[in-house]
């Protein structure tokens, strides 16, 4: 490339960012730099090393890499791309990119991945999904959430880690101290010093439905699980009615009705059907194997009402206890009353699986949640 | 030797150290060569991720410095310790006269007393290094904190000492499963690159670089039936480690043919768990018989 042409090529490469940035990646200033470095040791008439050089860069997720390669091809290979008039490319350059990059656009999905269709149908026919609006809450929801947040701290119980720190008395001496306090006294280790192991507190992992048979509370767990994912260190936030969301990121905003919002954009099956079964499989498999739940606490807030197969219910509830520390859930339907059997098909199979039921109804219950959950063992 | 400066360079000579790097991997590693920032690699279990940084090593004549990350790894197991035991002995050895005299202390906190922990001597073998933190998404995340910091500049701090800055940068390797999301200042400083599963036809290759030994017929046959695996609803599907010790495990029975009954018997290489083992079992003549 001689060199006059460098500004353009840079420009280029800006100008992919900026496309990026737009469909949503978070494109800093400096990745385009490296973007631009790295072609260096590269071929930059070559697509296919564009392609990987800015996937190497521009891309941090895995969840990412479906955008990346969305834009590259409007921006890089499509008719009438805005790089590939500006680059001068010849269409033959194009055709050798598009037979190379089929293969790592096929490559990069490997088979049992279910995000795929779900995302088409969003992006292909949005109008049959109910979206819930979350956009505004009314100043007395919003007072509500505050009412919770300040009232309630989700505190999970606590387990030793293996980090240590310094303690009056233990069973582990505290060489490094030791030795040093010893130089004092020529080299005389006249006091012992201590450490101990720390404790920290356990995962916490909501696991909401939102399905129709839950229409009157989903909204209210939702703020539940937004104030939760503020006031506790490590929480996790699922939804599901047939399908499985996670919604840990789309809570991480701190204005309530922007993350409410963005949750509520994230979930696709508002007020469906309920495949509790179906989803906590997939839960298990795709988080819960994966070490997100382990020495958790899972919270799970459902009626029981499982349109799906009772045995993958069982089954999954069987893994999931065997991967988490506790599976605490909470049944609305269940009220105040003291003595509720359960009666949905789905509670009576779940029931051997949950170490404590509660009903989750109102404030009062979730308090109760709260107090109990430090102690919970 | 010196790292290559073209993608085809560095896939031949990964190849040479029997690993297969598609395109992707290969452009990567090479711009995290030139540009000297580290790889977060993540991707499915099983599919080489470690093994990369291994070839990288062995092809390129570097010292593989491995980091194996779990929960509550601290700085005297990442950083670096004193030796408290030889300090102490030292110390006891030393007469009255001696340790009024400042050197003597010194002494006590030299390098001679210092046990390098493997962040350590990567910092001070600088490229002659290959630095693999394996499973980082296995470490809490104070630890992460910690390692942005000598990520991005390569130097360690030592009250006792003074600061040990490397003299070039080594080349970084992270590995992650993702059980755990991680931050975004750490992979802002690092290049990102899915692994994902190969095609049949480039596990076939992976497989018959990996066991020379294997026949090429058999083989084929195996990948074709762990790809159908693959598609089954598993807790855990095999990755290409499995498929290799598949194949190993076969060709150690002496078995030709993938037969039902053999991929039977052999089963615990690839499945390990017990209820895909049931599930895989009851398909089992579906799955050996394309193969």
């Amino acid at each position: 490339m001689p060199d006059q042409a460098a500004p353009a090529f840079a420009g280029v490469l800006v100008g992919f960012a900026r496309e990026l940035r737009a469909a949503g990646l978070t494109t800093g200033t400096g990745d385009v730099l490296a973007y631009c470095s790295a072609m260096t040791p590269l071929d930059p008439s070559d697509l296919v090393d564009l392609y990987w050089a800015g996937r190497a860069t521009l891309v941090r997720r895995h969840e990412d890499i479906a955008v990346y390669d969305r834009v590259f091809r409007r921006y890089f290979l499509d008719e009438g791309a805005p790089a590939a008039r500006e680059l001068l490319l010849p269409a033959s350059a194009v055709a050798h990119a598009e037979a190379a990059l089929v293969m790592p656009g096929a490559e990069q999905e490997p088979p049992g991945e279910e995000e795929r269709p779900v995302l088409g149908w969003m992006a292909s026919d949005v109008d049959a999904l109910k979206h819930r609006s979350f956009a505004a809450c009314t100043p007395a929801e919003l007072a509500a959430l505050r009412r919770i947040m300040a009232r309630i701290r989700l505190t999970p119980p606590r387990r030793r880690t293996r980090r240590t720190k310094p303690a009056a008395s233990g069973r582990a001496p505290d060489l490094r101290k030791t030795i040093r306090e010893s130089m004092r006294m020529h080299g005389e280790p006249a006091e012992l010093f201590f450490r101990r192991r720390k404790t920290r507190l356990r995962p916490l992992i909501l696991v909401l439905d939102i399905s129709g048979s839950m229409a009157d509370y989903s909204r209210h767990l939702l703020q539940f699980a937004y104030s939760a994912r503020r006031a506790a260190t490590r929480v996790e936030v699922f939804c599901f009615g047939t399908r499985l969301t996670r919604i840990t990121r789309a809570l991480e905003h701190r204005l309530p009705d922007a993350a409410l919002a963005q949750a509520a954009q994230a979930v696709v099956d508002w007020d469906g059907g309920t495949r509790i079964g179906q989803s906590l499989d997939t839960f298990v498999r795709r988080w819960g194997r994966n070490g997100l739940c382990r020495g958790g606490v899972v919270v799970i807030c459902s009626d029981g009402l499982d349109r799906g197969d009772p045995e993958v219910l069982a089954t999954a509830m069987e893994r999931l206890s065997r991967l988490c520390y506790r599976i605490v859930w909470l049944n609305p339907h269940k009220g105040d009353n003291a003595d509720f059997r359960p009666s949905t098909l789905g509670m009576m199979v779940a029931a051997p699986h949950i170490d404590l039921l509660l009903s989750g109804h109102d404030l009062a219950s979730l308090e109760q949640l709260a107090q109990m959950l430090p102690a919970l063992t | 030797m010196d790292y290559p400066g073209t993608v085809s360079e560095l896939t031949d000579g990964l190849r040479q150290g029997g690993y297969l790097a598609d395109r992707g991997l290969a452009t990567t590693l090479l711009v995290s060569l030139s540009l000297h920032r580290p790889v977060l690699l993540e991707g499915e279990v099983g599919v080489g991720k470690t093994e990369v940084a291994k070839t990288l090593a062995g092809v390129y004549g570097r010292k593989l410095i491995r980091l194996q990350c779990y929960e509550g790894i601290d700085t005297s197991q990442a950083l670096y310790e004193w030796d408290y035991a030889r300090q102490m002995l030292a110390i006891r050895a030393l007469s009255e006269r001696q340790l009024a005299d400042d050197q003597a202390v010194d002494k006590l906190f030299g390098p001679k007393f210092l046990l390098q922990r493997p962040l350590l001597e990567a910092v001070q073998a600088g490229e002659q290094a290959v630095l693999l933190i394996d499973e980082i998404d296995r470490a809490d995340d104070e630890f992460e904190a910690f390692l942005l910091e000598v990520l991005s500049d390569f130097q360690i701090s030592i009250p006792e000492i003074g600061t040990i800055t490397a003299p070039s940068r080594p080349a970084v390797i992270l590995t992650s499963n993702r059980t755990r999301e991680l931050h975004d200042a750490l992979r802002r400083r690092c290049l990102y690159h899915w692994i994902g599963y190969p095609t049949a036809e480039r596990e076939t290759q992976i497989v018959l670089v990996r066991e020379p030994a294997a026949a090429e017929q058999l083989t084929r046959k195996v990948v074709r039936a762990v790809h159908r695996l693959r598609e089954l609803d598993l807790a855990k599907p095999p990755g290409v480690a499995e498929t290799i010790d598949w194949v190993r495990t076969l060709g150690f029975l002496g078995e030709t043919e993938l037969t039902a009954q053999a991929a039977d018997d052999t089963l615990g290489a690839v499945i390990k768990d017990r209820d895909d083992l049931e599930l895989v079992r009851e398909n089992l003549a579906e799955i050996t018989s394309g193969a």
